[in-house]
């Protein structure tokens, strides 16, 4: 991770605080959608309730993936577990409401990544992402053993008479996380997780407490995906193991952090809007192909875009510029 | 530009691009009931959903060439869109969304699967759009109050227990089962009703356990059930775990008077894939071309024809997938029928209140919305053939009971 | 006590495929720090020659076994080239994303090619078994083994005693030093990846005698290729061995003594221990 902040700095992206721009368009953005459900289009809605619930998650994967570079393979879990507390909430105590819902999620999030933060977080690189890919498989077949929580089949969830409101509660939870992501950034928190990710030993040597750092970045990271993961259940009305640790639901968030940019503010929510715009293009106009040519637009943008959007509106040096940084990653 | 602007006008674009699939499309040709249908063409249940629109696809092209379907006088064609779920509920409750919002189907035909159809019933209950579905049998979906989806097969509890009823009334009586199901859903239920069954009846489970549903091995279930030595080796899940398990009984010469499966023996891959070593195997069928029910005016009345006329066209005989699915079809088309308009809650009402038979059975629901008025049979594969052992009533071959020994065949 | 001893035996074979299955996973990993989430796949289009070559000229599997191998390598050694060696030195992120989008694709060009339904090879001596005891052992599955471990002490020959296996194993440890004295390393890097993909091909030839056969068949075992290299240890070929024997025998009595439908639930869970007290493996070196 060295090298891409070497170059990030140079191409100066803002630095680490974040464009204000991207950021103020983000909001802009944000403003706007707040008016899909007056369409009273059921498929927009269920489509911007998606980008929104992608958007958080790929977030709360940047905190924890991009500034502190520590990337996890994983994160679903929390969004299983979340999705999950609103099936119990409903199955065994008839509540629906979203906002007990979304808190509880949090909570129990919040505390996996903390208990589970102190041993997980010692390991680097590839270890650390095994790892958290070890958790979210453990814990997915973990919960599907437990009749109470659901097992292999899940439950059904009735959902409440005003149906939009699971569309708000989403958007609310992706404000918040950009907002959160935006302070931080700016923050001595987010400082600090940055100088873990360059130098983890150097920034101990500075006074740095690196495990108090990185658990609570995963921690906020875990309450994000887990707040979705809540209003998710909610609104999709059925929640089982496979539909709750879904791969897609691991996997897109982080396509969608480097497509907008790692380590940026803003990154996240413009990968999420490209990516779901790609995906959903396709969907509809090659329906059975559409998974095949989602690969290869996966693989066209790693080899060509490797910094994500945001970075290529800053690159310096035009054409040549750009062809020269990516020569940096051959051999 | 410089760095400002850029990103603005990047994004506006993005939100465009966004809203593009979202544009209407024209509307359909009048005098055309049009159905939705979700269904798996990838991931695990690929080859059940190309059964089930076999089924479908069947029945419309039936239709359609017989005269569509009247409606308070006007005759109307009949189209099904489809698209892939990817075995995904998540997907399927998408697609069902979208048929209705955005392709403004009339009605939609269910996916297959329990948790896809379970999925896709929230969705439907919360447009006040009727569903049909034939491949979903879990009762869960039934208990949850929900008014506009129905199913037209016989719920999962019952997929074995004609298997325990037909060993009962053998010579020599079994005295244990070992019932073995995939962690959803649909096995979960299966499993619970053989072993109700079997418990009611008074045999013993040695064995009742749940492996991962999407499980590559299954050497370590299949050495504990031999441990057990049981008489019966009953299995909820679907065609992958069932072609896993023979095999692997057979790898470790596990012997037992009667093994019986819910999905598997009845499909052709089945066969196909394990050719004489699927002998011998017992599944429950929703359906037999050996049915002897007499079906109403409208469509195929009889089974045997419709088995004639279904392996002309796709080429193999009917299993009761394919045979579901199509009465799916034909629970529309009465109800259509007898309600004389397209109007959903019109439709529901009819649906609610029908009762005809047809070539598959008698199509009645409950006030759930599941049929559990039809029975179900047992089949057997004989020689690499399906022949319907039980209820003796529509037997075409007598049970080959009990299965020999592996090391005797 | 039978049980246990079959449960064993049952391991220790299906260990077998994991050892191979992570083989190929780790060389690459270990060499070029690549992890290769097409490793998957590759494994999966080693089972489909082999479903091929037996469907069409009755060819056995473990015949088939080169073939699918050579085939796979030079697959794997084109892909190498030209695409990932775009992004060799990328953040483990690139190549992680690059190596999903690859699965993708080849996953669903395998379904376009084969179709979802799910196939499955049946030879003669499918199901064919003798007794050791109180233990049955499957005849197809003990040939399986005995081809996963003369395949490994192959691959071990071959990275000590050729020269091009010195030269991979020097390149791992120093690649600046290794390019002064003269190692292509492009060439080199895609050698590797054709030698992991051929593997996987190798591997995916012995599951398809005991699996049944469908596009997605390769994602559970690159679950298990990631367990078992972190268990025995990363470029190691005796610790990819150990591993998979291991990782079988954790899975078998996993499933029987804690729960079948906890089966990899157990083994991950081990799986975290072994991370968190010796991250390099039980057979690795100490340098992460």
């Amino acid at each position: 991770m060295a090298k891409t902040s070497a170059v990030l700095r140079k191409v100066g992206m803002g630095g680490i605080t974040g464009n204000r721009y991207a950021f103020y368009i983000s909001c802009a953005i944000l403003a706007v959608l707040l008016v899909v459900p007056s369409l009273h289009n059921g498929y927009l809605e269920n489509l911007f309730r998606g980008v929104l619930m992608f958007a958080t998650l790929s977030l709360g994967w940047n905190i924890i993936g991009g500034y502190t570079g520590y990337v996890s393979f994983g994160n679903v879990v929390f969004f299983g577990v979340g999705a999950t507390v609103s099936s119990v909430l409903w199955q065994h105590y008839q509540q629906q409401n979203i906002v007990l819902a979304i808190v509880l999620a949090a909570i129990v999030a919040a505390l996996m990544a903390l208990i589970l933060g102190f041993p997980i977080l010692r390991l680097k690189g590839h270890y650390f992402g095994i790892a958290t890919l070890g958790i979210a498989l453990a814990t997915q077949e973990i919960i599907s053993n437990i009749d109470w929580l659901g097992g292999g089949s899940g439950f059904t969830i009735r959902q409440a008479g005003f149906f939009s409101e699971y569309y708000y509660a989403m958007w609310a939870i992706c404000v918040i996380s950009l907002v959160a992501t935006w302070f931080i950034a700016r923050s001595k928190f987010g400082y600090a997780l940055v100088a873990i990710r360059e130098n983890e030993e150097a920034a101990a040597i500075l006074g740095v407490d690196a495990t108090k750092y990185k658990v609570i970045a995963w921690m906020i990271s875990a309450m994000m995906a887990a707040a979705a993961g809540s209003v998710f259940a909610f609104a999709n009305g059925f929640i089982d193991p496979p539909t709750s640790f879904a791969v897609d639901n691991n996997v897109f968030p982080i396509v969608m952090a480097i497509l907008g940019g790692v380590g940026t503010v803003a990154g996240p929510l413009v990968g999420a809007f490209v990516l779901t715009a790609i995906n959903e293009t396709l969907w509809s106009k090659f329906p059975q192909i559409h998974t095949l040519f989602f690969g290869a637009v996966i693989v066209l943008v790693v080899l060509f875009l490797p910094r994500g959007i945001l970075w290529l509106l800053a690159v310096r040096g035009g054409f040549r510029g750009f062809i020269n940084s990516l020569k940096a990653y051959r051999v | 530009m410089t760095n400002r602007r850029l990103p603005a006008l990047g994004a506006l674009a993005l939100t465009a691009a966004l809203a593009l699939p979202a544009l209407p499309t024209p509307a359909l040709a009048e005098d055309t009931i049009v159905f939705g249908a979700a269904l798996a063409s990838t991931g695990r249940d690929a080859r059940e959903g190309v059964l089930t629109k076999e089924g479908y696809d069947f029945w419309k092209d039936y239709v359609n060439a017989h005269g569509g379907i009247k409606v308070g006088g006007k005759t109307y064609k009949v189209e099904i869109k489809y698209a892939d779920d990817e075995t995904n509920p998540q997907t399927a409750a998408r697609l069902v969304e979208k048929f209705i919002a955005q392709d403004h189907v009339n009605f939609i035909l269910g996916p297959y699967g329990s948790a896809a159809s379970a999925s896709a019933a929230t969705v439907v209950e919360r447009l006040k759009v009727p569903m049909v579905e034939g491949n979903g049998s879990a009762e869960k979906i039934f208990n949850q109050g929900f008014k506009y989806t129905f199913a037209v097969l016989s719920p999962a509890r019952r997929y074995l227990e004609g298997i325990i009823d037909l060993a009962l009334h053998e010579k020599v009586r079994p005295k244990t089962v070992a019932v073995v199901s995939a962690n959803d859903s649909f096995s979960i239920e299966v499993a619970q009703g053989a072993a109700d069954f079997a418990t009611s009846h008074g045999l013993k489970i040695v064995y009742n356990n749940k492996y991962p549903a999407d499980t590559t091995d299954v050497s370590g279930v299949v050495s504990a059930i031999k441990a057990t030595n049981p008489d019966l080796i009953l299995n909820g899940g679907h065609l992958q775990d069932a072609l896993l398990l023979q095999k692997g009984f057979k790898e470790q010469s596990v012997n037992a008077r009667a093994f019986g499966y819910s999905v598997g023996p009845d499909t052709p891959d089945f066969r196909k894939t394990l050719g004489k070593d699927a002998d011998y195997v017992y599944g429950g069928t929703q359906w037999s071309p050996t049915a002897k029910y007499k079906g109403a005016a409208g469509f195929i009345t009889d089974s045997k024809v419709y088995a004639a006329e279904f392996e002309k066209k796709y080429g193999h005989i009917p299993d009761y997938h394919n045979a579901e699915s199509s009465a799916t079809c034909m629970a529309f088309q009465y109800a259509i029928q007898k309600a004389g308009s397209l109007d959903p809650l019109k439709v529901r009402d009819a649906l609610a209140a029908l009762d005809v038979v047809t070539f598959y059975g008698i199509l009645k629901f409950d006030s759930r919305g599941i049929n559990i008025y039809k029975p179900m049979a047992v089949n057997q594969i004989q020689k690499g053939e399906l022949k319907t052992v039980w209820p003796t009533g529509v037997q075409s071959a007598k049970p080959m009971y009990p299965t020999p020994d592996w090391s005797k065949r | 006590m039978n049980l246990f001893f079959q449960i064993l035996v049952n391991g220790i074979l299906v260990g077998g495929i994991f050892a191979v299955v992570a083989l190929g996973f780790s060389l690459v990993w270990g060499i070029m720090n690549i992890i290769n989430l097409a490793h998957g796949s590759f494994l999966m289009l080693g089972a489909y020659i082999a479903y091929v070559l037996f469907a069409n000229y009755h060819l056995d599997p473990f015949l088939s076994l080169p073939i699918a191998f050579v085939v796979m390598f030079l697959f794997g050694y084109l892909i190498q080239r030209y695409i990932i060696n775009f992004v060799v030195r990328a953040p483990i992120l690139t190549t992680f994303l690059l190596t999903f989008g690859l699965s993708l694709l080849l996953i669903n060009a395998a379904l376009l090619v084969f179709h979802g339904d799910i196939k499955g090879i049946t030879t003669s001596y499918s199901g064919a078994n003798f007794s050791l005891g109180p233990v049955t052992v499957p005849w197809s599955k003990l040939w399986t083994l005995v081809a996963a471990l003369v395949i490994t002490a192959l691959m071990q020959l071959f990275l000590t005693g050729t020269k091009t296996g010195r030269a991979i194993r020097a390149t791992s440890m120093d690649i600046g030093a290794a390019q002064l004295s003269g190692v292509r390393v492009a060439h080199l890097y895609a050698i590797v990846f054709g030698l992991g993909s051929g593997l996987a091909g190798a591997a995916g030839v012995l599951v398809s005698l005991s699996y049944s056969l469908q596009p997605s068949m390769g994602d559970p075992f690159l679950i298990k290729a990631f367990v078992v290299c972190v268990l025995g240890g990363l470029g190691s070929v005796q610790g990819a061995l150990v591993g998979g024997i291991l990782y079988g025998i954790l899975e078998a009595f996993g499933s029987q003594y804690v729960g079948t439908g906890l089966q990899d639930a157990v083994a991950l869970v081990v799986l975290l221990i072994v991370l968190i007290v010796r991250p390099t493996g039980i057979m690795g070196k100490a340098t992460a």
